[in-house]
């Protein structure tokens, strides 16, 4: 499926992906080096990686990877790289659909687990996605300024209504909103690595089948329908994959911006938009960079730990603009 | 040879009638022009045509099949379709956009065809650019390219090698030079004596005098006349429906020139 010289990116990802893998194990306040995984491992190391590093580092690899794909099938919606989660509120919205569960779950049925959370964000993901469609494109043209602007509008009310929810919250809801909020990857089971590895396959498999007719769609609705692909089915899919994908990141580690459009962008200039080659180098390369990421907020103010949100969107920012720059240039 | 029929065509968008009883026949193996002023209801008409709006009232028959009962996976096969406006933001190179072409046809392109489409449309030594970086003119042979990508023959060189495939473009020559128009144009007749069937929305009159062998007139949305180009592309006509006066030329090069009638004159002072 994936064209000839996509062998060599998906060997180096796959293989930088291992490293950083390796390499992310060995860092934490207890010290386990690699060669102390051949001599045999203290009850104590064994428990820091099977229950702490291992956990949380293999989350961060399927989240990457899901919100880089889930940035591939957005820009394809909306025929347009500047297109993603966070930035046009779909991120927030399924934010806000969380803590929504949270706080009235809190109030209404005791105990909130994490997949009332995941389905609540999946809902409002979903909805923000489609109402966003409705905004931005008519007669099946998109116009990316108003995307933008309607995202930038989606971020404000989501943004006011989960502050809202926390204003009325009490201590208890309070304190389990603002440790989820931290967007962190510091309290991971395997548990929730099953959930979101689940949905991210599921979401790849259900991909699999729509690359071909996504790369027509990047021509316009007219020109992929004239070239025989069914479009509204095609689109309806990709919204639900992305809300999907969107979602199970977002409930279980919080809003991280920025990773679907840094990724796909990078996986672009190397290989082009073909979304044989573009969607599985864009998951290799999105769970690339947030275990890199992550590594880097645990290691920069070490023993404290940054928020891998605000990392990246430390990161994130400026390559907006530069590829804003860009397109200015183009005159896109 | 196969036929696109429509009886009493009509199409209305938000109270505004497009189109109203429009009926008309294209035939294979020959080139179509629709011609009309701004407005007139031209890419309404290849818009219904080719399915991609629905016409409110009337019937189409493609091939000898109505046209509602046929789905677009079908209908890719048999026709392609180069829209007025292209609408792509990502760097594609120009091969692997005349790929996407061949892509719709179910099956792999060799390299002999792929070369063949490239040569066709003048873009042989671009196939490496993306296409986001080429003048307007360059883009609009490079989007040609893919829409001819997906009907192109296995061996372009037979006779009949186009039977059974149509072409529809929506004004396929602006923003080309007058090479490009003359290659392209020349190819178009060619490939329509292969059994292609070509139809063009134009606003170049003298383009369709010296390609079109039918032309269907419209005006303000109903059909004013169709017929071959000699017979219908008369002054009188040409007057009637671009409300401007207009003189056809008769002369020794080959084909009617076409030209509005004093040019200061049929010009207001405002």
């Amino acid at each position: 499926m994936i064209p000839k010289k996509g062998t060599l990116p998906v060997l180096s990802l796959v293989f930088g992906l291992l490293f950083a893998i390796g390499f992310s194990v060995q860092f934490g306040s207890v010290e386990i080096q690699l060669k102390d995984l051949l001599t045999g491992l203290s009850d104590q190391q064994s428990l820091v990686i099977w229950e702490l590093r291992l956990p949380r580092i293999i989350m961060t690899a399927l989240v990457g990877a899901g919100l880089a794909v889930a940035g591939v099938t957005l820009q394809a919606l909306f025929r347009n790289p500047l297109a993603e989660p966070g930035l046009i509120g779909v991120s927030s919205s399924a934010a806000l659909g969380a803590v929504l569960v949270i706080v009235l779950g809190g109030a209404w049925w005791g105990g909130v687990s994490s997949w009332q959370m995941s389905v609540a964000a999946f809902v409002f993901a979903m909805f923000t996605t489609v109402l966003l469609y409705l905004i931005a494109t008519r007669r099946g043209q998109t116009d990316v300024a108003m995307m933008l602007l309607a995202g930038v509008a989606i971020n404000a009310i989501a943004g006011a209504l989960t502050g809202l929810l926390i204003t009325v919250s009490s201590d208890i809801q309070l304190r389990s909103v603002i440790f989820w909020m931290m967007g962190s990857f510091a309290n991971v089971d395997w548990q929730d690595v099953a959930i979101v590895a689940t949905v991210v396959l599921i979401s790849l498999m259900g991909l699999w089948r729509l690359m071909k007719p996504l790369n027509a769609f990047l021509l316009g609705e007219q020109a992929c329908l004239h070239m025989g692909y069914a479009v509204q089915p095609l689109k309806w899919w990709v919204m639900g994959l992305s809300a999907l994908l969107v979602a199970a990141a977002v409930s279980l580690v919080g809003v991280i911006g920025f990773v679907g459009l840094v990724v796909p962008h990078m996986i672009r200039l190397w290989v082009g938009p073909d979304h044989r080659a573009l969607i599985p180098l864009s998951a290799l390369g999105g769970a690339l960079l947030l275990v890199l990421a992550d590594l880097l907020a645990r290691s920069l103010l070490h023993p404290a730990e940054l928020p891998i949100g605000l990392l990246m969107a430390l990161l994130g920012g400026p390559f907006f603009l530069m590829m804003l720059l860009k397109r200015r240039d183009l005159k896109l | 040879m196969s036929r696109i029929r429509f009886n009493h065509l009509g199409f209305k968008i938000e109270q505004a009638c497009l189109l109203s009883d429009v009926s008309g026949e294209f035939i294979s193996g020959q080139i179509h022009a629709i011609v009309g002023q701004n407005g007139a209801g031209k890419s309404t008409l290849l818009r219904c045509l080719t399915k991609e709006w629905q016409a409110t009232s009337g019937q189409i028959e493609f091939a000898g099949k109505p046209l509602n009962q046929m789905n677009f996976a079908e209908l890719a096969l048999q026709r392609s379709v180069l829209s007025q406006h292209q609408e792509l933001a990502f760097s594609f190179t120009v091969k692997q956009l005349v790929r996407l072409g061949f892509e719709a046809q179910q099956t792999v392109c060799s390299e002999q065809q792929m070369l063949a489409v490239l040569e066709a449309t003048d873009i042989q030594h671009l196939k490496h650019r993306d296409v986001l970086t080429l003048s307007g003119g360059e883009q609009k042979r490079a989007h040609l390219a893919r829409v001819l990508a997906q009907i192109w023959p296995e061996n372009s060189q037979v006779s009949e090698a186009f039977n059974g495939k149509w072409l529809f473009l929506d004004e396929w020559s602006e923003a080309l030079d007058l090479k490009h128009q003359v290659q392209i144009g020349a190819l178009l007749k060619q490939w329509a004596k292969q059994g292609l069937g070509v139809v063009m929305v134009s606003h170049d009159l003298n383009h369709v005098m010296q390609l079109s062998d039918s032309c269907l007139l419209l005006k303000a949305g109903t059909l004013f006349t169709q017929g071959a180009t000699a017979e219908v592309m008369t002054s009188k006509n040409l007057s009637d429906v671009l409300d401007v006066p207009v003189v056809v030329l008769q002369n020794d090069v080959g084909y009617p020139i076409i030209m509005p009638k004093k040019f200061d004159d049929s010009l207001k002072v405002y």
